[in-house]
Order: C-alpha cells, then sequence, then structure tokens
C-alpha cells in the first residue's frame, strides 16, 4: 500500500498578532505522532490545521502519497479523518443518517449496511444507532465522532482528546481503531493524558503561548 | 504629491467661487438652483467612485491578502458614504427649490438612497464580525457580491424609466447640453472633488492601517 | 457522483431536519399567517378603490413574503453554527454545494409560504389575478433570487453577531431590486398580460446573482 506523508513547512499561528506557536515542523508517514502540551498551548488549532479546518498566519501543510499525483481540495479534505472535542453532528438525525449524509453529501456511494458495519465496529449498540443523536450520552457521541474521523478510510488520521469520556470498553475500542490506523498511515493524537500514547513513534511538545496565565 | 495636496484647498476655493460667480443660472431653472449642479453631480460621481475602488480592492484583498487592500476598501466605502449623504442632501434642496417637495421617488434619487443603505450595511457587518481575521474576508465577499448585484439598481432603472432629473448630462441624446463657462466650472468641479475623495481616502485608509497596527502591539 | 447530486444530499438533510424540529416553518408560517391577517382586517376586500388595489396588493404580497423569508430563510447557515455541526459539513462538503443545496431548500421553503400566502390573499383580500401562469413564473423567478441572495448572506452572518438585525440590514439593499421587480411583473399579471420584462430583469438579476454566489461561496463559509 502506498505511503501517504503529511508535513507542516514552518507553521506559524498567531490571534490578532498574539502567537501561539510559530516555526513549527515535522513530517510523518507511518505510526503515531503524540502532541503533548498544556492546555492553551495550541494543541487544538494545530490539529485543526493540518486537518484543514484552520489557516495558518504563514507556512503551509503537505499531504502526499508516494507514486499518485497532487491531490484536489476535495482529496485533500478527505484525505485526513479528524475528530475533535468540538465536533458536533445533526442531533435530529440518528448515528446511521448522519453518517449517511456525509457520505452522500462527500460524493461517495453509502450502504446502509457498511455504516451499520462502522458504528458496531465503534462499539455502538444496533438499536441505539437507529436513535437521534441528540439522545445520546457523552460516550455514545464520542465513539460516533471517532466513526466519523474514520469514515473515508482516510491514510491521515488526526484526533484530539479521542478517549475523553469513554468508559474502559471505549478506550480500548479507540486503541484498536489507533492500533490499525498507524499501520496504514501517520495518526497524530493530541491529549492531555500520557497514558494516551501507546509507543508514539514521534513527539510533538506545544510550548505554549505567552498569553495565557499559567 | 504634497505640492498636488496644498494646491487643492485654493483650487477647490477656486471651484466654489466660480460656481456662483461666472456661469449664468440655466434656463429652465428656478433662480439660481442650476448651480447645484457644480456640487451634486460632482458628489453623486465620488460616490461612485467608491463603490468601483472599494469593490476593486476586496477583490486585489481576496486574491493577494495584504491587509493593506482591505484597508482601503473600508476607507473608499466610509468615503463613500459621505459622499452619498452629500448626493443626497444637495439634490433634496434642489427638488425643495425645483418642485417644492424633499422627496419625489425619483429613480435616480432612490437608487443614491440604496447606496447610502448599502455603505451603510457594509459598515454595520464590518462592525459586527469580531473574529479580525475574518471580518475583512465577509467584507470583501459581501462588497463583491454586491458589486455583482448593483448594476441592476443603479443603471438599468434610471435608463429605463422616465426621471424627473434634469437632463443635462445624462441624456438619450449623448450630449452635454451646457455653455462654455458652465461646461468649464463643471469639469472644474469633477476634478476637484475626485481629487478630494482620493485625498479624504488617502488619509482614512492610513488612519485604518495605524488602528489595525496599533492594535496587534498592544495586544503584546 | 455529480455535484448537484451532492448538493441534494444537503438539501434533502435540512429538509428531514427541519421536518423533526420544525422551527423555521412554524417561524415563517406564522409570521405569514399574521401578517395576512393584519391586512386583511386593514383594508379588506371593500375598503379601496379599484384602480389604486392591483399595486397595494402586489406591494404588500411581497413585503409579507420578503419578511417571512427574512425570518425562516437566514437559519440555513446560522443553525449550523448554533449547533456547532459546522465543523463536520466544513470538513466533509465543500462550500459550493453546501450553498447550492442551502439555496434549493430555501427556495422550497420560499415556494411552500407563497403557497400559502397566495390563496389567503384569494380567499381574504379578493385579490384578483388574471394570468395564474404568469404569477406562477413571477414566483419561480423572484423566489429564487431571494432563496440565493438570502442563503449567500446567511452564511456570511452566520458567525457575526447580532444576527438577526444585521441580516435584515445586509440583505434589503441587495434584495430591493428583485422586490420591485418582482411587485411589478405581479401588477402586470393580476392585469392580466404576461410581464415579459420584469421576468427577464429578474432572469437577469437571478443568473448575476448564481454566479456571484458560486465564486464567493468558498470566501463567505471557510475559515
Amino acid at each position: 500500500m502506498p505511503t501517504t506523508t503529511i508535513a507542516a513547512e514552518n507553521l506559524d499561528k498567531s490571534f490578532s498578532g498574539t502567537p501561539l506557536f510559530s516555526g513549527l515542523s515535522f513530517s510523518a508517514s507511518r505510526g503515531l505522532v503524540a502532541v503533548s502540551g498544556r492546555n492553551g498551548s495550541g494543541k487544538t488549532t494545530l490539529l485543526k490545521i493540518l486537518a484543514g479546518l484552520a489557516r495558518p498566519t504563514s507556512g503551509r501543510v503537505h499531504i502526499e502519497t508516494e507514486g499518485a499525483a497532487a491531490l484536489t481540495p476535495s482529496e485533500r479534505r478527505l484525505a485526513v479523518g479528524w475528530a475533535g472535542p468540538d465536533l458536533e453532528l445533526y442531533g435530529e438525525l440518528s448515528a446511521v443518517e448522519n453518517l449517511h449524509f456525509f457520505r452522500k453529501a462527500a460524493g461517495r456511494e453509502a450502504d446502509t449496511a457498511d455504516l451499520v458495519r462502522r458504528l458496531a465496529a465503534v462499539g455502538l449498540a444496533e438499536e441505539a444507532m437507529r436513535r437521534r443523536v441528540e439522545e445520546y450520552s457523552t460516550g455514545m457521541k464520542q465513539r460516533l465522532r471517532i466513526a466519523f474521523a474514520t469514515l473515508f478510510d482516510p491514510p491521515v488520521l488526526v484526533l484530539d482528546e479521542p478517549m475523553v469520556g469513554l468508559d474502559v470498553e471505549g478506550r480500548e475500542t479507540v486503541y484498536r481503531v489507533l492500533a490499525a490506523a498507524r499501520e496504514r498511515g501517520p495518526v497524530l493524537l493530541a491529549s492531555n493524558d500520557e497514558r494516551d500514547f501507546v509507543d508514539p513513534d514521534q513527539r510533538i511538545e506545544m510550548k505554549g503561548s505567552r498569553r495565557r496565565g499559567a | 504629491m504634497k505640492v498636488l495636496k496644498l494646491l487643492l484647498l485654493p483650487y477647490m476655493a477656486a471651484v466654489i467661487g466660480a460656481a456662483f460667480l461666472w456661469p449664468e443660472p440655466a434656463k429652465g431653472f428656478i433662480g439660481e438652483s442650476s448651480r447645484i449642479v457644480f456640487f451634486h453631480v460632482p458628489c453623486a460621481w465620488a460616490s461612485t467612485l467608491a463603490f468601483i475602488v472599494a469593490a476593486v480592492y476586496s477583490a486585489a484583498f481576496l486574491w493577494k491578502g495584504k491587509p493593506w487592500y482591505d484597508d482601503i476598501a473600508a476607507a473608499a466605502v466610509r468615503i463613500g458614504l459621505l459622499f452619498g449623504v452629500l448626493t443626497l442632501i444637495t439634490g433634496s434642496l434642489f427638488a425643495r427649490v425645483m418642485w417644492g417637495s424633499w422627496w419625489n421617488w425619483d429613480p435616480r434619487e432612490s437608487s443614491y438612497l440604496l447606496l447610502v443603505f448599502l455603505y451603510s450595511a457594509y459598515l454595520f457587518l464590518r462592525a459586527a464580525v469580531e473574529d479580525p481575521e475574518r471580518r475583512p474576508r465577509i467584507a470583501a465577499a459581501y462588497a463583491l457580491f454586491a458589486a455583482v448585484l448593483m448594476p441592476f439598481l443603479t443603471f438599468v432603472a434610471p435608463r429605463v424609466t422616465a426621471s424627473l432629473h434634469p437632463q443635462t448630462v445624462i441624456n438619450p441624446q449623448g450630449k452635454i447640453l451646457m455653455d462654455t463657462p458652465t461646461r468649464a466650472v463643471f469639469f472644474g468641479a469633477m476634478a476637484g472633488f475626485s481629487a478630494l475623495f482620493f485625498w479624504l481616502l488617502s488619509i482614512d485608509a492610513r488612519a485604518a492601517r495605524l488602528r489595525r497596527t496599533g492594535e496587534n502591539l498592544h495586544r503584546d | 457522483m455529480s455535484a448537484l447530486a451532492r448538493a441534494w444530499a444537503v438539501c434533502a438533510k435540512d429538509a428531514t431536519q427541519e421536518l423533526r424540529r420544525k422551527v423555521a416553518m412554524v417561524a415563517v408560517f406564522f409570521f405569514a399567517a399574521t401578517a395576512l391577517t393584519l391586512v386583511s382586517f386593514a383594508i379588506g376586500p371593500f375598503g379601496l378603490p379599484a384602480a389604486d388595489r392591483p399595486a397595494l396588493e402586489a406591494a404588500l404580497l411581497w413585503i409579507i413574503l420578503f419578511f417571512a423569508a427574512a425570518t425562516g430563510l437566514p437559519r440555513a447557515f446560522v443553525a449550523e453554527e448554533e449547533a456547532g455541526t459546522g465543523l463536520a459539513l466544513r470538513k466533509t462538503v465543500p462550500a459550493v454545494v453546501v450553498l447550492a443545496g442551502k439555496s434549493l431548500f430555501n427556495f422550497v421553503l420560499f415556494l411552500a409560504m407563497a403557497l400559502i400566502t397566495i390563496p389567503g390573499f384569494l380567499i381574504l383580500l379578493d385579490w384578483k389575478v388574471n394570468s395564474p401562469l404568469a404569477i406562477a413564473a413571477t414566483m419561480l423567478a423572484g423566489g429564487y433570487g431571494l432563496a440565493v441572495v438570502s442563503t449567500f448572506l446567511s452564511a456570511l452572518v452566520a458567525r457575526a453577531g447580532q444576527r438577526n438585525v444585521l441580516f435584515v440590514l445586509i440583505a434589503f439593499p441587495l434584495i430591493l431590486p428583485l422586490l420591485l421587480t418582482a411587485i411589478s411583473a405581479t401588477i402586470v399579471a393580476t392585469a392580466g398580460d404576461f410581464p415579459t420584462t420584469p421576468l427577464r430583469v429578474l432572469l437577469a438579476y437571478d443568473g448575476a446573482a448564481t454566479c456571484g454566489a458560486y465564486m464567493l461561496a468558498g470566501v463567505a463559509w471557510e475559515d
């Protein structure tokens, strides 16, 4: 399977002139990249930039698959799977309906049996899959987030605090997802809890901004 | 450039003086009211020029990303609003003298009222977007979207429908129906007001840039 | 899968949400019903000289439609930001597809609103329409423009403060040409003629608005 590399080149991010981080560069093709740092150090922002959800003040993010042509913007969008604490899905729809919508809107086929399988893989019960997301517990919503991140089988996975709100079984599920994903391509994992980083291949330590208090 | 700015003041004084003293009042107008053309039309022109500048620099900002271009676009809208309001006031005074009422819903009058609303809406939109990174992009998107739709009111309606507006400048024959002294002062005023517009634009844009860079310094 | 199919998916999603939640629908219909009742009490079928009625009724109709639309149409993008679902959508779907899908939904919402308001006018105000085809054409052409412009502006205000007032303020100067032309067309249609010129202007406006929204979609709704 061809390797996909995600690389950051001299990323700077400032908010209204106050720098959050600067000169950040790294490259990863396979394996787990642990992103650590205190609250407010910019982990979430960095991950959003890598996922294409925020713009850096300067610098670039490269995503390349060896032997393949450059990715179109649409392909880029789907090549990086992302889930974070502020990811919300549609409360009025069920989990299956949510995933079905995102696949269709992204221009992909949406097979209900496949979606049910994906949701089962993250530990959602069959009867829960058909209930509206607004009725879900925190743990169930978090499992759905993981399903969303892996929905397009992306070569690159970016997860921000994926263990929050999960019980032991939920954590085991995420470890399984991570273990599988790191064999296929780069996985970036941000967490406040060191225990979440199982045998990382690389580490990015966010130093943090001068602006916020300790 | 400084010399030109210094010259602008006596030049405008000369234009204003000439407006009242040199040409004779035009036929078909009540009393001295035709003299308004030396002030009203240049203000209207400056207001329209502002729109063009704002649209061009909004596009330039989206293309190149330089904050200075956004400063210019926003300044153009502010100055354009000023001249737009002046256009409405001078027009209204003229209407009062000629037809006895302050406002007539003439298509051309109305299109300038709409322009004033549009400029105000743009400035309100800028004020309402709190994120300083998104603000210029949202403003630019609005300015360009408005540029695409504006021809429908400002140019289609006045050409198509009959208007109370005197037809001395924009008319079906395509000729300027003025005698020589009037023409001289008129074009002189147009040049003067245009220069005044660019000068005010320059001041406002530079002030905006100072505010923007000053804000960034202050946060540290 | 074609872009149209993807936009349709967005539209269908919005429709499903709306049918389950009913927030926008209720607000819009309640507004239209209230305004209609107010107007019919005020002028009724016998209150005015016959010559003035067409212009007044046409203007009132479009005023009601515009303000009812202003109650419901901006929810297109605002609701996404309020629910926090904007991120997921931005992650998966290009801005142009989202804009197209939501414009389509808003167009349908507008037509549904017109289908309620117009019979109301016919019954309560004894509105005389001599060319129903022309009225239908006007509703389609005018409604489309209103939907596209409102959806685009909704994207602009989605992450700003004072959204309700802001929307009406920024929409008014852009929608006025459409409303004036639509009112003209409606007056002609009630007289029984086919309003060719106003409809041509409306179609040109619709075309310009579509091009503008298409080109600026990414700027209006992105990071």
